[in-house]
């Protein structure tokens, strides 16, 4: 028997319950080089970035009125930044922050 | 009650099928395979058995088709041959990394040099490291029990990996020969129904295949590789069941045969065996101590099994119908098994190896003879001459 570490356990054959918002079993941000930065002031809620993030990673808060980063699924593709028509969205390098991801330290 | 019949490879694969219950099937037609598609597509036609039976697009439909089947809860089968089972190689891991039991029968037929159409191991052991069951039978009547007895190993719940059942092509898929079909009774005892311990369910709604890391995708490599360290175990207890229902007498991973006394053995899978063993008998005539050594699973590979069988003689030889172009032994890969298998051994044979039935020839007798004459020779010498040797277009060394 191989002696894998319980915090390292993966579901059996990797299946996970579904359907679900976000998947906590499968994080999948933490191979970002750069990270899109959203200045508020500048953004006209255009949905731009909304609309073309191919990982869903960005979400209106209609209670607060302003588009919201999610941090686990984005792999800075900058597609958002390419398609703000603000420029309200720029890219800074991911190791800049201090929580800059280079590998998760927990996976589930 | 139990009734013998005369059946080609591909009829007896397609009635093994039908007694196995599938409930999915799904087709492409290559040759020489296709004639197991044809019967069972008649007995959907007929209602003699109740399953779908789907057309795929081609061989990676067909794979993509029996993946989704089989994670909805269905047993499935798929098949083919030569180019087509390479044609669908992307999907073997991804279908033994979602620890799903689909069944695929291959007939072998040469990878396309450029077309032709004989019988040779290379399409199936191109894809021996995918992380499916596979092996070879010498005979429909082999055929046809290994694919009950794939089903059964692979849905088992400490298994749950895929199994490619093979034959040679023509030489078993064509050539008739008589094969006992037992009572359906008898079937439903040795193989229970599918249970999928994740079946799509849409009360219980989850995800197969999503995106993981590398440092999970590590974890289901070792899933995996303890699944496989797993089968030996399950497939001794099938066999041990399936002597016991069916009445037979099948070794789980090697079978000898005229072994009790032998210097040199051939060590060899598949139909070639059928020829070796009537080439064994005529040798023995003339006072040559040989014996045959038959490879059941290729994967997993019996290691332990194989070091203490072939131990015990002074030369090996091993019949590859298989190329590695550039490998270790410069010939099939076979040997490269055997030799891995040996090399912890207390007591070691001289190894050497025949491609022999390349491109899909026939082996005749008078080649087994040949093989035989370089063993002996080795056994006189205390060496062998060279790793490899194609048979008819070499000389001993």
């Amino acid at each position: 028997m191989f002696d894998i570490p319980k915090e390292r356990e993966v579901p059996f054959a990797g299946v996970t319950p579904a359907p679900v918002g976000e998947q906590p079993m499968m994080i999948t941000g933490n191979w970002r080089t750069y990270r899109p930065v959203i200045d508020h002031e500048k953004c006209n809620l255009c949905m731009n970035c909304v609309i073309f993030c191919p990982d869903a990673c960005w979400q209106l808060n209609e209670a607060e009125e302003e588009v919201v980063w999610n941090s686990k699924y984005c792999k800075g593709c900058l597609i958002c930044v390419n398609e703000c028509t603000t420029a309200a969205l720029t890219k800074t390098y991911e190791l800049d922050f201090e929580d800059g991801v280079v590998r998760l330290e927990k996976l589930f | 009650m139990a009734k013998e019949v005369t059946l080609s490879g591909c009829a007896a694969a397609a009635q093994a099928v039908k007694m196995a219950k599938v409930d999915v099937i799904c087709s492409y037609p290559i040759r020489p395979y296709t004639a197991a598609m044809m019967e069972l597509a008649k007995m959907v036609a007929n209602g003699e058995l109740d399953a779908e039976f789907i057309h795929g697009e081609g061989e990676h439909a067909q794979l993509s088709v029996c993946y989704g089947a089989s994670a909805a809860g269905a047993r499935t089968f798929t098949g083919s041959s030569g180019v087509g089972v390479t044609y669908a190689f992307e999907t073997y891991s991804p279908i033994s990394g979602a620890r799903l039991p689909v069944q695929m029968m291959i007939a072998d037929r040469t990878l396309d040099p450029p077309g032709d159409f004989g019988s040779e191991h290379t399409d199936a052991m191109s894809c021996r490291d995918q992380g499916w069951l596979m092996g070879w039978a010498e005979t429909p009547q082999e055929a046809f029990d290994n694919h009950l007895i794939n089903y059964r190993v692979g849905e088992d719940p400490r298994v749950m990996l895929p199994q490619f059942v093979c034959q040679d092509g023509y030489f078993v898929s064509h050539l008739p020969g008589k094969v006992t079909l037992p009572d359906q009774s008898q079937v439903d005892e040795f193989l229970p129904p599918y249970k999928p311990p994740h079946a799509l369910d849409t009360k219980k709604p989850v995800s197969h295949g999503p995106q993981i890391r590398p440092d999970q995708g590590v974890i289901m490599d070792l899933q995996r590789a303890q699944a496989f360290l797993d089968v030996p175990k399950v497939i001794r207890g099938a066999i041990d069941d399936f002597n016991r229902i069916f009445g037979r007498r099948y070794s789980p991973f090697v079978e000898e045969y005229q072994t009790d006394d032998a210097d040199v053995v051939f060590f060899i899978q598949g139909a070639h065996a059928l020829t070796a063993r009537h080439a064994i008998k005529h040798l023995r005539g003339k006072g040559l101590k040989i014996g045959l050594v038959k490879l059941r699973f290729v994967r997993p590979f019996p290691t332990e099994e194989v070091a203490e069988a072939l131990s015990k003689f002074k030369a090996v030889g091993v019949v590859e119908t298989s190329t590695s172009y550039g490998g270790a032994m410069r010939g099939g890969n076979l040997l490269h098994e055997v030799r891995a298998a040996l090399y912890d051994a207390p007591k070691r044979p001289l190894t050497t190896s025949f491609m022999a039935g390349m491109g899909g020839e026939v082996i005749p007798l008078q080649e087994f003879y040949w093989m035989a004459e370089v063993l002996a020779k080795a056994v006189k010498d205390g060496r062998v001459g060279k790793y490899v040797y194609w048979v008819g277009f070499e000389q001993a060394a």
